[in-house]
């Protein structure tokens, strides 16, 4: 008798124990309803809209792959994709030079606890604090030629013959912008490296100095290698965030890319092709931009894939 | 495997979560629309789309007096910002919604609109025969039927400072060689003479739109170019393009970091003394500086024509072909057409009215109007070259930044852009 009531709890245990297990499932369900409305839907959508032929916002014939070809060889949205795919390219260099070289450096001094580390860690992180297009829109007052803060600050000390139309010329355009990019997510790098330093056993660190590494040996042998999950999280999201680049040229530059080209990126050139452009008047190309989309797409998630994939196995080589 | 069931049990709810959705939302909207019907007896309610946020008080006076000659039509004024309106619209549109009265961009966009089937044609609609024909192609669909009333006209002329101009003892140019004396005397004394950018290319056309005349001869060059008669690759255009050109020495240093606000802010406060622009600018400028004096002429030309004012249309209005209360929103145009809407219209809106006759009480609008009247030219690249992908509007924009970078030639410029018009306009095609 004790038995069965005992088994009859065990029983209802079980289920309880089954329920809860099941019920973990339903938790998700909001977010992947509007994960899948707003990113797969999409994604599917765009996929299909490259099939086609379209002639304004009116979808026409299925056209198979002749968008894509359109998009590599048809002048002048080849030329144009070329052109913004180098840039996308130097985005993800300079990002890397600039933003997370430096952030990394910084990290380690903030590591080392030096004077006036946590006053460091908050203000490198104020700029992400602001919205991309407030950014933009400060950064477009500051590099404003005739009264913009940098050319009279160049004014002010003597080095007047430095002074440039920043933004308006081809050759330091779009490298400014990068460098405003650079500055808005050094923050974010210097959080995330701070975070992999400060995960690194103190014991490793100690048996290094006892055994005579010091300096830039201790950087080299010790802590670089036992970094490079954080470098590997940071190289693949400043890839990613690289090929997106949108915000701020958009809003520095708007959707033309200008001057003359220089700014463009694949995602800018997207926006165009698909929507027009911002100044009225240039009609659509829904195909050709969702064909963009899912050459974006597959390049980006191809690529990262790949990365992570050679990371992780160098990893536990290591 | 277990994950795997849960994942696909997962999905599926998740799947049949947005049928529901979807279902529920289609049967609601019939619900509206039945009531919306019911209502229709009593009062109509139109929705009227728009990108000018900036005249909404000026509308709702417009809005008002319809209203108290039709109490049984609502209307609603719902403009969106001007960079999106496009894509707001189109979207709604290809999703068989939208307003019911819709503000149409001018030619090309407009048009394209039309042609694809989601304007309803108005060729029956009394008072649209008031309007010259060049009004009327703002809005003409490819059908050659009717899609819009011309709403107003914009004009580009040189604005210039009058303190400047008498301070230094310069009269208006009559002719090109007094307009670039013009620019000399005034660099000389020290100031910018034109207040002009090359960051933002729809400067830049809007420039050539002005210039461009007085070199290639106006209108007769517009009547050939459009008939496939000439090229731009041609004389007369290629020396518009040279004028651009030499303008270099009298714009504002840097002038390739410069865009619109630097520009108007150079001309308000004085720095510069002559700004070629459009008319809405007026009303702008005058906020800005109050003091400001305040004038204009014509573009003198090159060629031995009578002086410029390069002329558009900027916006009509349409009804949208699924609307369901298409008579009254008939009713709401017919009234856009009456003269008693043109001159409220320019009263409060201080832009010139597309209805012919209309004059406005501020002096400057109705200078600009009957200069505008008595020898007008197209704004050739919006008007007939705005097709396209990239438009040949587009293309003029983004060559001429690159001639005033240093990195094309005029020459370059208009065989890019003859190359361009040759991809989809008929009569230049060979």
């Amino acid at each position: 008798m004790q038995l069965a009531t005992d088994s009859a709890k065990e029983v209802k245990k079980q289920k309880k124990r089954n329920w809860k297990r099941w019920s973990i499932h339903l938790f998700p369900i909001p977010a992947l309803l509007i994960y899948g409305l707003f990113v797969v839907y999409p994604l599917f959508a765009a996929l299909t809209y490259s099939f086609f032929d379209w002639n304004g916002m009116v979808r026409g014939d299925f056209v198979g792959l002749k968008n894509f070809k359109d998009l590599f060889t048809l002048e002048p949205f080849s030329g144009y994709f070329w052109n913004a795919f180098g840039h996308n390219i130097l985005y993800f260099v300079l990002q890397m030079i600039f933003q997370n070289g430096l952030a990394f450096a910084l990290a380690y001094i903030i590591f080392k606890k030096i004077r006036g580390a946590e006053f460091l860690k908050i203000s490198y992180f104020l700029p992400r604090l602001l919205s991309v297009i407030v950014v933009g829109f400060l950064w477009k007052l500051i590099l404003n030629p005739n009264y913009g803060a940098l050319n009279v600050l160049l004014e002010k000390i003597g080095l007047g013959h430095l002074q440039e139309a920043w933004l308006g010329d081809p050759d330091t355009a779009l490298i400014a912008i990068i460098l405003v990019n650079s500055w808005y997510g050094l923050g974010f790098g210097v959080l995330i490296f701070l975070a992999g330093f400060q995960s690194i056993p103190k014991e490793l660190m100690e048996a290094g100095k006892l055994d005579g590494a010091t300096g830039l040996a201790m950087v080299r042998r010790i802590l670089i290698p036992l970094m490079i999950p954080s470098i590997m999280i940071m190289t693949v999201l400043t890839f990613i965030q690289s090929f997106e680049a949108f915000e701020l040229v958009y809003a520095m530059q708007g959707s033309q890319g200008e001057p003359y080209h220089s700014t463009d990126t694949l995602a800018v050139y997207f926006y165009r092709l698909a929507f027009g452009g911002s100044t009225g008047g240039s009609t659509t190309a829904v195909g050709l931009g969702s064909a963009l989309a899912v050459v974006l797409f597959l390049f980006i998630s191809i690529f990262t894939g790949l990365y992570l994939k050679y990371m992780q196995k160098k990893q536990v080589d290591m | 495997m277990k994950s795997l069931k849960a994942f696909t049990f997962i999905a599926l709810l998740a799947f049949v979560f947005i049928l529901s959705a979807c279902s529920s939302d289609s049967e609601a909207g019939g619900e509206g629309d039945g009531e919306g019907e019911n209502a229709s007896e009593d009062t109509v309610k139109l929705t009227m789309g728009s990108w000018r946020t900036e005249d909404k008080e000026s509308y709702q006076k417009v809005i008002d007096k319809f209203q108290e000659e039709n109490p049984n039509i609502e209307v609603e004024f719902k403009p969106s910002k001007n960079t999106e309106y496009n894509t707001i619209l189109n979207t709604a549109l290809k999703s068989g919604e939208g307003p019911d009265i819709i503000h149409l961009r001018p030619y090309a966009p407009g048009i394209e609109l039309a042609d694809n089937g989601y304007l309803e044609p108005l060729d029956d609609l009394e008072g649209l025969d008031k309007f010259p024909e060049s009004s009327l192609a703002a809005s003409k669909g490819s059908d050659g039927k009717q899609y819009g009333v011309p709403l107003n006209i914009s004009t580009t002329q040189i604005f210039y400072n009058k303190k400047i101009f008498e301070e230094l003892n310069l009269e208006e140019p009559k002719t090109w060689e007094e307009f670039m004396q013009i620019n000399k005397t005034l660099k000389e004394e020290g100031y910018t003479p034109i207040s002009l950018g090359t960051k933002e290319g729809w400067l830049l056309s809007l420039a050539h739109g002005m210039i461009g005349p007085a070199h290639y001869g106006a209108n007769e060059f517009v009547d050939n170019i459009t008939a496939g008669e000439t090229s731009f690759t041609s004389d007369k255009f290629v020396n518009s393009i040279k004028a651009m050109d030499e303008l270099k020495p009298y714009l504002p240093k840097n002038y390739e970091g410069l865009g619109m606000e630097d520009i108007r802010t150079m001309f308000f406060t004085g720095d510069s003394a002559m700004f070629p622009m459009g008319s809405w600018e007026i009303e702008v400028l005058r906020e800005m500086n109050p003091d400001l004096e305040l004038d204009f002429f014509p573009m003198p030309s090159a060629v031995g024509k009578e002086p410029t004012i390069t002329t558009w249309v900027d916006g009509s209005y349409a009804i949208n072909a699924n609307s369901e209360h298409k008579e009254a929103a008939k009713k709401f145009l017919q009234f856009m057409t009456t003269e008693e809407f043109g001159k409220m219209f320019t009263e409060e809106f201080k832009m010139i009215s597309a209805i012919p006759g209309i004059e406005s009480e501020d002096q400057l609008v109705n200078d600009l109007g009957k200069a505008a009247d008595e020898n007008s030219t197209p704004y050739l690249f919006l008007v007939h070259f705005s097709g396209g992908n990239p438009s040949t509007k587009t293309t003029i924009e983004t060559e001429l930044q690159g001639m005033y970078l240093g990195e094309r030639t005029p020459e370059q410029v208009a065989e890019a852009v003859q190359k361009n018009a040759e991809s989809w306009y008929e009569p230049l095609q060979k």
